[in-house]
């Protein structure tokens, strides 16, 4: 064969490359529903109860619902930023934050589950049983003689959040403590690093239930503080301000809204369990019986929505 | 269970995904592929002009160039997805396009990669060639065009070797894509950042399975691309 011929196998090699490529890169996705972004914490996604809504919500209002794994203040600050349409997180005080700030425009409670104190079986704290501000004291105090380690989500997430109040009630100082590590990582993570150190580590039951199935024996960590109203977990919806927004998908996420707060979509959040256990408990309409101030207009607002839209 | 009973059951269970055919690793798969051959192949259709340009002109600064192209060599993905990010998102410069948490904005990021990569070994081994070529071909007077083509072509192994590596670096890399795709699910999730969530959540075997079907594919194309560059060695050599 000649060099000439063999140079124009090359280029022809290289060409169907090219094409190839092309016709993958414009046609190789069918151009399917519309994509609806939430951004949300790392634990309704590591829970699995994202995947396992997905298909009721998607066939109802044939949308394809994603998700940007995330911690809370990461997902707030995406949102502010105009990249997602729609918020499902645990922050309260950042949340109301937001909705006032006039980045958001409505922000309901949908469902909750509390947070735990978890750490190594044979407990060199001491925390079993304790309340939470008390258990995170004894932690520092074990810390410091050396006995465990605290970690730390560190990632500005709503875990987080909830983790630095308590450690102000408590008035331990944590900065540059040695027993402290801050891991900036999200839920599952976090409790992985937790488990390798031989350490505690605050986690939304949902994670560490979830965890706990996929890892089998190889997580050695059990639930030591619990039952705490300290440790509510609330999760909340917010829209996004569409005017300030105005390229953002506000529909689907007023869609997705509805879907989490009509009968249908509570009663789904009720049956999520994992291994016989449930991860999250519906609360639309009557936050005031968790503790949490009511919401009556919103509710009396959603519940019109939802009417007018035959999803009561 | 042991640590390393973990590993062989992970690796039984991935042998059994990747034989199942399931729909979600196929599609993050050809995600995967097309994101970062189009980045190689952008990288390419700028780099090896770009490299072919800085290696035969001489000009002022001509080292230092060269030196910030090697140096852009090594770009850690995450500053290049940081950067992506910032311009990409709703409230960047580039908000208006609307790409941010898209395959485009992956492919972007990667091309960012890519590029230099190709640009630096284009030029070495365009430097390499013999120099006799070189006065040879002026001694001719030959054309531009002709005197492109005959040292591309005989600098092929070197480009050859600039796509491998270009390619190697972009399917590897996961900060970048993480940062601008978001990991989407049936979307912008790519074999490495789906590793990362499967490894995240506790499902080994799954991250497993992706892994190997990462490895599978960068030797195939390695495989592809060397099997190019040892013809193009057994010609010159004949």
């Amino acid at each position: 064969m000649s060099s000439q011929k063999h140079n124009q196998i090359f280029a022809v090699v290289v060409i169907a490359i090219v094409v190839a490529t092309a016709a993958l890169a414009y046609y190789g996705w069918p151009m399917g529903p519309q994509r609806l972004i939430i951004a949300t914490t790392t634990s309704t996604v590591d829970s699995g109860l994202l995947d396992y809504l997905k298909p009721y919500f998607d066939n109802k209002f044939n949308v394809n619902m994603t998700w940007l794994y995330l911690g809370t203040g990461q997902a707030l600050q995406v949102a502010a930023s105009g990249d997602a349409d729609v918020l499902l997180v645990h922050d309260r005080v950042r949340e109301d934050a937001f909705v006032a700030s006039g980045n958001g425009t409505l922000r309901v409670t949908v469902m909750y589950n509390d947070f735990i104190i978890i750490g190594p079986p044979n407990d060199p704290a001491g925390i079993a049983g304790e309340n939470a501000t008390d258990a995170l004291l004894k932690i520092s105090q074990a810390g410091h003689d050396g006995t465990t380690v605290f970690v730390s989500r560190g990632d500005g997430s709503g875990t987080n959040a909830l983790e630095n109040r308590l450690w102000k009630a408590a008035g331990v100082n944590t900065t540059g403590a040695l027993w402290y590590e801050s891991a900036g990582q999200g839920m599952a993570p976090t409790i992985r690093i937790a488990n390798e150190h031989i350490g505690y580590t605050i986690s939304d039951r949902a994670t560490f239930l979830t965890l706990q199935s996929t890892m089998n024996t190889t997580l050695n960590l059990v639930v030591l503080c619990e039952n705490d109203s300290a440790l509510l977990n609330p999760y909340g919806i917010l829209l996004l301000n569409p005017i300030k927004y105005f390229y953002i998908k506000s529909d689907l996420a007023t869609d997705f809204l509805l879907f989490m707060v009509s009968p249908q979509g509570q009663s789904l959040i009720n049956n999520y369990t994992i291994n016989g256990k449930q991860l999250f408990f519906p609360v639309y309409g009557h936050p005031e019986t968790i503790g949490l101030p009511s919401e009556n207009a919103t509710v009396n607002y959603l519940n019109s929505l939802l009417k007018s839209r035959g999803l009561e | 269970m042991s640590g390393f009973e973990i590993i062989v059951e992970g690796f039984i269970k991935a042998l059994q995904i990747l034989f199942s055919g399931d729909q979600e690793i196929l599609g993050i798969t050809l995600l995967s592929l097309r994101v970062s051959l189009t980045a190689t192949l952008l990288g390419a259709a700028f780099g090896i002009p770009l490299g072919f340009l800085v290696a035969r002109k001489d000009f002022h600064g001509k080292s230092v160039i060269t030196a910030v192209i090697n140096t852009l060599m090594g770009l850690p993905p995450v500053v290049v997805g940081l950067v992506v990010y910032l311009f990409l998102s709703a409230s960047g410069p580039l908000g208006f396009l609307r790409l941010l948490y898209t395959p485009e904005a992956m492919i972007i990021a990667q091309m960012i990669l890519t590029f230099p990569i190709v640009c630096g070994i284009t030029i070495s081994a365009i430097l390499s060639l013999n120099p006799k070529l070189k006065d040879t071909l002026a001694s001719l007077s030959a054309p531009r065009s002709w005197e492109a083509r005959v040292l591309l072509n005989e600098s092929k192994l070197g480009l050859i070797t600039a796509i491998i590596a270009a390619f190697g670096a972009a399917i590897s890399e996961v900060g970048a894509i993480m940062m601008v795709g978001g990991n989407l699910l049936g979307y912008t999730r790519a074999l490495t950042t789906a590793i990362m969530l499967y490894t995240n959540m506790g499902e080994f075997a799954t991250a497993i399975a992706l892994g190997i079907i990462l490895l599978l594919i960068a030797f195939s194309v390695n495989l592809f691309l060397t099997y190019l560059q040892m013809r193009s060695r057994v010609r010159r050599t004949t």
